[in-house]
């Protein structure tokens, strides 16, 4: 036992400066957790019958999720669209993806009054709430996730078999992620639906759902592009930014399909005023031009899609947009002109800086102990070794199946 | 919500005449009686006016609103009970992922403490703003106005109803919504010429008749359209669009992939040699 404490300690010893510090920050985020839950909701956050969902709500989940989209964008463009250089890219947004979505649900736990009773939403369907169906793609997506980050995990430590059964579950993982993520991207705007006369017209209409779909597909694309150079920035991977051309040629025709949705949806099927709040309208302004207009028009001259420190600037940009749309959204745009302003408690804002912090710090991790990035799948061998052979082909499925609970 | 339009009729209504309320704050001592909830420090003149306690509260499932204004260079008062309004199609039932608020066919919209989970999505839907969490519990529940589901269930009338000296009466949908109309017609001097709570949110189980006009008493101005329909429009196509991006990216894989097929076919063909017997089907997709 100590033997092994002392490895660890000497590993993390070896770490470089910057992710002690994302440790410090995610034992911060812990302890302010801890402290949520000792001494409840109501002391510890700035929430109240007002604003019943603040920053957790606005952020850890509303936001997170699109952010987390770029395993199902891209597994889509590489396996159905069948752009198969961008492969390299996949593994590691599958990563992104799952361990995106994982803390989705941790910051969700954290925002529920019962989180002991999370699986009731499992006995108790109620079809008719857009949380349900969220709640159930969510815990499905996860486990799509999983499986596929399985992948490199099996690869490490060379069991061929389960990755063999992973290697021909690909296309349906793929597909299926697609679908459950469309539905529950969608789903995250219907949930502003039925705040009707509460949420702002310059953001309400009844093509929220779909305008959050088309925004996760782009939001997804970007933080592919972001991730990708800063790994070839600060992990000297190899630099990917012909591949990301490729992408970069994709995110005009996606940011301006959503921009006329959009404005035609605002002009067309709002009800109310919409020039009523001088500060919403600055909000909404903001949000299409860094977000949408700027990165649109930057990607649309070749010599910027080319430019590894252009791509990182448009995708930065476009995932700044999509951030204070969400925050616009969930938050800003809810909040009545007569109440009073809400801002997060300090510990409301430790456990979410915790939560990003831990995303980056388990990405890194990740990435130094597990093959994501050397990952060329002309190069793995999938093939089964020797003394496997001797299995008969009948019995190699349900042997497949059951070394892969094992492991 | 459901295709075929229920019958509300029958549920049992509350029809609140604020031109006879005489702000006595009966109804809110008998809730917190009724209800055993406990008594909250509050301030005089914290809210508007005489208004105590300023607002509901996870101990307050109904106040009295009062409302200072000058009539004639008068100085009048104008009060009026509020309380969950118990939609014929809550918000607060759709929304929830558990099913935790049930519109019962008496009337009341009850809520089930057993299997909410917190997650406070009801608060957000509810219009009136009605449902209250205990923000005083590490795992808080919500807390509402009960209907006195429990009294009637028993042929009782709300508690809040017995304790009203004058101003609520109670009994069917259709015959209060007939009360209104006639005490309407018979005093037009008097009244608004609106039953607040007929049409709000798609009709609810509390009317209010008043003198003023609705805004200025602080009645929120809420859609005439059942509040459940906003997102049903939406949720209803969920099936449709998974099986759609689902076959839809099928067929497309299968397309890209066929083409794949045909060229590697072909390359084995001239490259003459002879294709193993087992070629696995998994590696169709490598490049
Ligand atoms: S008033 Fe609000 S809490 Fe009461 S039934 Fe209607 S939606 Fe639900
Ligand atoms: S807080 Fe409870 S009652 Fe309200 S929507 Fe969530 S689970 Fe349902
Ligand atoms: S119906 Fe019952 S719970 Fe509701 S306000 Fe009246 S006394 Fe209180």
């Amino acid at each position: 036992m100590t033997a092994a404490a002392r490895i660890i300690i000497n590993e993390i010893k070896g770490y470089h400066n910057f992710l002690k510090f994302m440790i410090g920050l995610v034992v911060m985020g812990a302890l302010a957790t801890m402290a949520r839950f000792i001494f409840g909701l109501g002391v510890t956050t700035n929430l109240n019958d007002v604003y019943p969902w603040g920053l957790w709500i606005s952020f850890d989940v509303v936001t997170a999720v699109p952010l987390a989209a770029g395993a199902f964008t891209l597994g889509a463009i590489v396996h159905c669209f069948h752009i198969k250089k961008l492969e390299p890219l996949v593994r590691p947004a599958i990563v992104t993806g799952f361990l995106g979505y994982s803390l989705v649900c941790v910051g969700l736990l954290l925002d529920l009054g019962q989180p002991q009773r999370a699986w009731h939403t499992m006995v108790y369907w109620n079809i008719h709430s857009p949380m349900f169906e969220v709640s159930m793609c969510i815990m499905a997506y996860t486990t799509v996730l999983f499986l596929e980050f399985l992948s490199p995990v099996c690869e490490k430590f060379g069991y061929h078999v389960p990755l063999r059964v992973l290697r021909w579950l690909e296309m349906p993982l793929v597909i299926g992620a697609a679908a459950i993520s469309t539905l529950h991207q969608s789903s995250l705007g219907t949930f502003f639906l039925i705040a009707v006369d509460k949420l702002h017209a310059l953001w309400y209409n009844p093509l929220l759902p779909l305008l959050f779909w088309m925004s996760a597909i782009f939001t997804g694309i970007s933080i592919i592009i972001l991730e990708a150079t800063m790994v070839h920035r600060y992990l000297g991977q190899p630099d990917e930014s012909e591949l990301l051309e490729v992408l970069t040629k994709i995110l005009p025709w996606t940011l301006g399909a959503y921009l006329i949705v959009k404005l035609a949806a605002t002009a067309l099927l709002s009800h109310g005023p919409l020039y009523d709040r001088p500060s919403l309208l600055t909000l909404f302004l903001a949000e299409l031009i860094i977000g949408i207009i700027i990165p649109m028009f930057m990607f649309m001259k070749k010599a910027y899609r080319e430019d590894d420190r252009m791509q990182l600037r448009g995708a930065s940009l476009v995932i700044a947009g999509v951030v204070l749309n969400r925050f616009n959204v969930s938050m800003f745009g809810m909040e009545q002109a007569d109440q009073a302003i809400y801002y997060p408690s300090i510990i409301e804002s430790l456990v979410t800086i915790g939560i990003i912090a831990a995303h980056v710090l388990f990405f890194v991790l990740l990435a130094k102990y597990f093959p994501i990035f050397e990952h060329h799948p002309e190069t793995v061998d999938y093939s089964l070794p020797d003394h496997a052979h001797s299995m008969t082909a009948a019995h190699e499925h349900s042997h497949a199946s059951g070394s892969e609970s094992v492991h | 919500m459901s295709s075929t339009p229920v019958n509300y009729d029958k549920t049992k209504s509350f029809l609140i005449d604020t031109t006879k309320c005489t702000g006595c704050r009966g109804c809110q001592v008998a809730c917190k009686q009724w209800n055993q909830l406990k008594a909250e420090n509050t301030t005089f003149f914290s809210g508007e006016g005489y208004q105590n306690p300023p607002l509901m509260s996870e101990y307050t499932f109904t106040r009295v609103k009062f409302k200072d204004y000058q009539k004639d260079g008068q100085n009048e008062f104008a009060f009026y009970k509020e309380m969950c309004m118990h939609c014929n199609e809550p918000a607060c039932a759709s929304v929830c992922p558990v099913g935790a608020f049930v519109k019962t066919p008496e009337g009341p919209v009850v809520y089930d403490a057993g299997r909410c989970i917190g997650c406070r999505f009801c608060m957000i839907a509810c219009p009136f703003g009605i449902p209250k969490y205990e923000w005083s519990k590490a795992f808080p529940l919500v807390r509402k106005c009960t209907g006195c589901f429990s009294r009637i269930k028993e042929g009782m009338q709300p508690a809040c109803v017995t304790a009203c000296p004058t101003a609520i009466s109670y009994g069917s949908r259709a015959d209060m919504i007939k009360e209104a109309e006639k005490r309407l017609k018979n005093r037009p001097d008097r009244y608004q010429q609106t039953i607040y709570g007929k049409d709000e949110a798609g009709g609810t189980s509390i009317f209010y008749l008043t003198e003023q006009p609705l805004d200025e008493l602080g009645f929120k101005p809420v859609t005439q359209r059942s509040l459940p329909s906003y997102t049903w429009q939406a949720l209803r196509l969920v099936p449709g669009i998974f099986l759609t991006v689902g076959g839809g990216l099928s067929l497309l894989s299968w397309f890209t992939h066929r083409k794949e097929r045909i060229r590697q076919e072909e390359a084995f063909k001239n490259s003459k040699v002879q294709p193993e017997t087992t070629v696995e089907e998994t590696r169709e997709d490598q490049p």
